[in-house]
């Protein structure tokens, strides 16, 4: 992946060392945390030329503003030389401040968008880049200023030249989340249409689709609340194109798909209806690519910035699995065998990405809430000794897992009596004295069902050491748990209790 | 047991939880209507989670990295599993802890076997039935103003004695136990501060803590309300106010009479050796742990 490549590269060359990196790693993490509590997690991206760096040096900020001013009045008036000024201007632009000063100038955007527009092809590309860098700038008031230039960039989508158009897509992508004025002026202009068309027209150039999805990330991330842009999004073109690019090409790599997964995940996750979605078959592609990128990883190939791809997927079919009918979802997810996937993943990434075990373990919940045939699954291919396993883990893991073994109890008596033999009783036992209530009360569920299911299970449980534990939870703090604990001693285990 | 068919958002992050109703099966373990009372209700249900859920924090996060170039591969980052704690679930008892053997030993020393008339924790099933009999029990009373009835703390031995210091020189002359052995406490006089707030208990809990902060010290600490008699004072229940208060113990039991099965037993006096979930009346908590015990101990041996 290009973005991969160029931070490696980065890193190797600088003289902070490991440790300052990965401090200021964790500092600019806790940032973003910070800026999605208070719902403003927005990010852009800056497209290099393949031959500099991102922290190349540039002069220091005065100097920086005086040299675009400088820049500036050439431009205005020189002829042949303007691709030099105009190149000079775009590494000048780099710079915020010299942003802030460019665009105080006045009739600074009107020059460029003529530079953009005019019949010099290099001047149109310099124009573009100089655009691009000020698209990036962390100042709220550039991208505004910016606005005249966005119907062209719009037209220019249809362009055939690679860098161009992934310079004009970029450049639209950072300006859309800025504010609802330019959201607006955006779609007016035809945004959604001129994406659609450009994947469409350049499906064979992965960089420009992956330009395009990102463009879209952009779009469907904003605060409408998906008044406006999502149902235009579901209304065109893109929902089939973004579920074409979602297998991952060999040589070019994972980005494209990872941007088109996560403009899903968007699409899927807002309040919106899903049945359009679903009528383009999107939980049934997302679901075998999913198999088989859980496939992958299951022999141990994880290909790096694969849980890029795989966290959109997951989500997607989590959310699209809660908008189908239980009748369908056998046609939707044909393979059962999906829960050997999910589980696979549950246990890889366990250690290293536990959000992505979470999100597994909840996928799995939406697969059996209602189907038996994927509770009967998870038994069949003997899964729940793992998930057993990792009852141990909380933050949300052991809490999901135990709704997963709840919905397969819930099922049928069998299903009760084989999850009795995997050795669910003494896992519930090691819950059943955790701290958090949740899970107490939850195990509790599901030890009553099971308890009911058979006398052997009974008996079995009683062989634990159940009932003085159940003896205990009768004194517990909490109501639910000590009405639960009492019900069972009295209804179902008296012929136990000595 | 119904289930709303229409999403219904929970107040926690912004989660659609869709429960459609299920067929009801034959076979369903999970079915309930017709028993009264039950109060299991767990029912499968699809979670639809928002954009901007908790649980899609860590994924959103990640993402953006990567969109900013500060992405790492895993190998770089290793984060540390967070496992649940154990928690001792007795009312009043907060102790937490991190394995399953702490909680265990915690339980067992403190919990298991704990008079519930005046919650004092002893270290076995033995003494905790003999403290029961002596002092809880009327009939025991009753009994030892004619015979031998102070059973040796040592098993094993066997005999009886007519007075709880005729024992207690047999534990040290013949056993070489020490004097002030902390299992071997008379019976203060409690009167009527005796089983302070049980009233209120048929399930729920008392709120008040009592003394458990260590094996040993309970026995011989009395509640804070209480004064500490000296040891020569022997108190004996007369007869009057044993026959008070076993009335007394069996109105206030057939009053919390919960619908627990081993209830039916306590009405009466207690068998002098009754089986382990006999020992605990219905109508009353379990051992408490004092939040005072794991802060200041007041200058006690451990």
């Amino acid at each position: 992946m290009w973005r991969l490549n160029k931070v490696r590269h980065k890193a190797g060359r600088q003289a902070d060392s490991l440790e300052e990196l990965r401090l200021k790693r964790r500092q600019q993490e806790k940032d973003l945390r910070q800026a999605r509590r208070d719902r403003q997690l927005v990010s852009k991206r800056l497209l290099l030329n393949e031959d500099e760096d991102q922290s190349e040096v540039t002069m220091d900020a005065d100097s920086g503003a005086q040299h675009v001013v400088t820049l500036f009045h050439k431009l205005q008036h020189s002829g042949p030389e303007k691709e030099v000024h105009l190149k000079a201007l775009s590494k000048a632009l780099r710079d915020p401040s010299a942003q802030l000063t460019f665009i105080k100038q006045e009739n600074s955007m009107h020059l460029l968008v003529g530079l953009l527009t005019g019949s010099n092809a290099t001047c149109r590309l310099q124009a573009v880049r100089c655009l691009h860098e000020l698209s990036h700038s962390p100042h709220t008031n550039i991208a505004p200023a910016c606005l005249p230039a966005t119907p062209y960039l719009l037209t220019y989508l249809s362009n055939q030249s690679t860098k161009f158009t992934e310079l004009c897509l970029y450049t639209l992508g950072n300006l859309c989340p800025e504010s609802d004025v330019v959201q607006e002026k955006l779609l007016a202009q035809g945004i959604i249409p001129a994406l659609a068309n450009c994947i469409e027209n350049q499906r064979h150039n992965l960089a420009v689709v992956e330009a395009a999805g990102f463009t879209l990330s952009q779009l469907l991330q904003a605060k409408d609340g998906g008044g406006k842009i999502i149902p235009m999004v579901l209304a065109s073109s893109l929902p089939s194109h973004l579920l074409s690019v979602l297998t991952p090409d060999q040589n070019f790599g994972l980005a494209p798909a990872i941007e088109c997964a996560w403009c899903l995940h968007y699409l899927t996750c807002s309040m919106q209806d899903n049945r359009v979605l679903l009528a383009h078959g999107a939980l049934s592609r997302c679901s075998s690519t999913l198999m088989s990128l859980g496939g992958a990883v299951a022999e141990g190939n994880k290909e790096e910035g694969m849980e890029l791809l795989i966290c959109p997927l997951l989500r997607c079919v989590g959310n699209l699995l809660s908008s189908c009918p239980v009748e369908d979802l056998s046609s939707q997810v044909a393979d059962v065998s999906i829960v050997v996937t999910l589980c696979a993943l549950l246990q890889a990434y366990m250690q290293t990405q536990t959000a992505l075990a979470r999100e597994s373990a909840w996928v799995l919940n939406n697969l059996t809430a209602h189907s038996s045939a994927f509770c009967s699954a998870l038994l069949t291919f003997n899964l729940v000794p793992g998930l057993i396993q990792l009852l141990p883990f909380s933050q949300g893991i052991n809490i999901m897992i135990l709704r997963v073994l709840a919905n397969i109890a819930h099922k049928k008596k069998e299903y009760c009596v084989q999850l009795t033999h995997t050795g669910l009783l003494s896992g519930l036992c090691a819950t059943l004295k955790m701290a958090d209530k949740d899970i107490v009360t939850l195990s509790m569920d599901v030890l009553f069902m099971l308890v009911v299911s058979s006398p052997q299970v009974a008996e079995e449980f009683v062989r634990h050491g159940g009932l003085s534990l159940l003896e205990t939870l009768q004194y517990n703090r909490e109501g639910d748990i000590r009405r639960r604990a009492s019900y069972l001693l009295e209804n179902h285990l008296l012929p136990y209790s000595s | 047991m119904l289930q709303p068919e229409t999403a219904r958002l929970l107040t926690e992050g912004q989660m659609l939880v869709k429960s459609s109703d299920v067929g009801n099966t034959q076979e369903e373990p999970g079915l309930s209507e017709a028993e009264e009372g039950n109060p299991f209700n767990f029912t499968p249900q699809l979670l639809r989670l928002h954009r901007d859920h908790q649980l899609f924090e860590d994924g959103d996060i990640h993402r953006h990295m990567y969109l900013q170039d500060l992405y790492v591969s895993e190998t770089d980052d290793k984060t540390t599993l967070s496992v649940s704690e154990f928690a001792c679930h007795i009312s009043g008892c907060s102790a937490v802890f991190s394995t399953l053997e702490e909680y265990e030993h915690h339980y067992n020393s403190l919990h298991r076997h704990v008079c519930c008339s005046c919650r004092r924790s002893l270290p076995s099933a033995r003494l905790l039935d003999i403290h029961i009999q002596e002092w809880h029990d009327s009939l025991f009373t009753i009994l030892a103003q004619r015979q031998d009835m102070y059973q040796c703390l040592v098993e094993g031995c066997g005999q009886k004695f007519r007075t709880s210091q005729h024992r207690k020189q047999h534990l040290i002359k013949v056993h070489k136990y020490p004097p002030d052995f902390r299992f071997d406490k008379t019976k203060k006089d409690r009167g009527e501060t005796k089983r302070p707030q049980q009233k209120d208990t048929s399930m729920e809990v008392a709120e008040s803590v009592c003394e458990s902060e260590g094996v040993c010290e309970v026995m011989c600490d009395v509640l804070s309300d209480q004064p500490e008699h000296g040891e020569s004072m022997e108190t004996h229940v007369s007869e009057e106010e044993a026959a008070r208060t076993a009335t007394s113990a069996i109105t206030e039991d057939h009053a919390n009479l919960s619908a627990a099965a081993h209830s039916a037993e306590n009405t009466s006096s207690q068998p002098l050796k009754p089986q382990y979930s006999y020992r605990v009346p219905t109508n009353v908590c379990f051992g408490h742990g004092s939040v005072r015990g794991f802060r200041g101990r007041r200058g006690r041996r451990k």
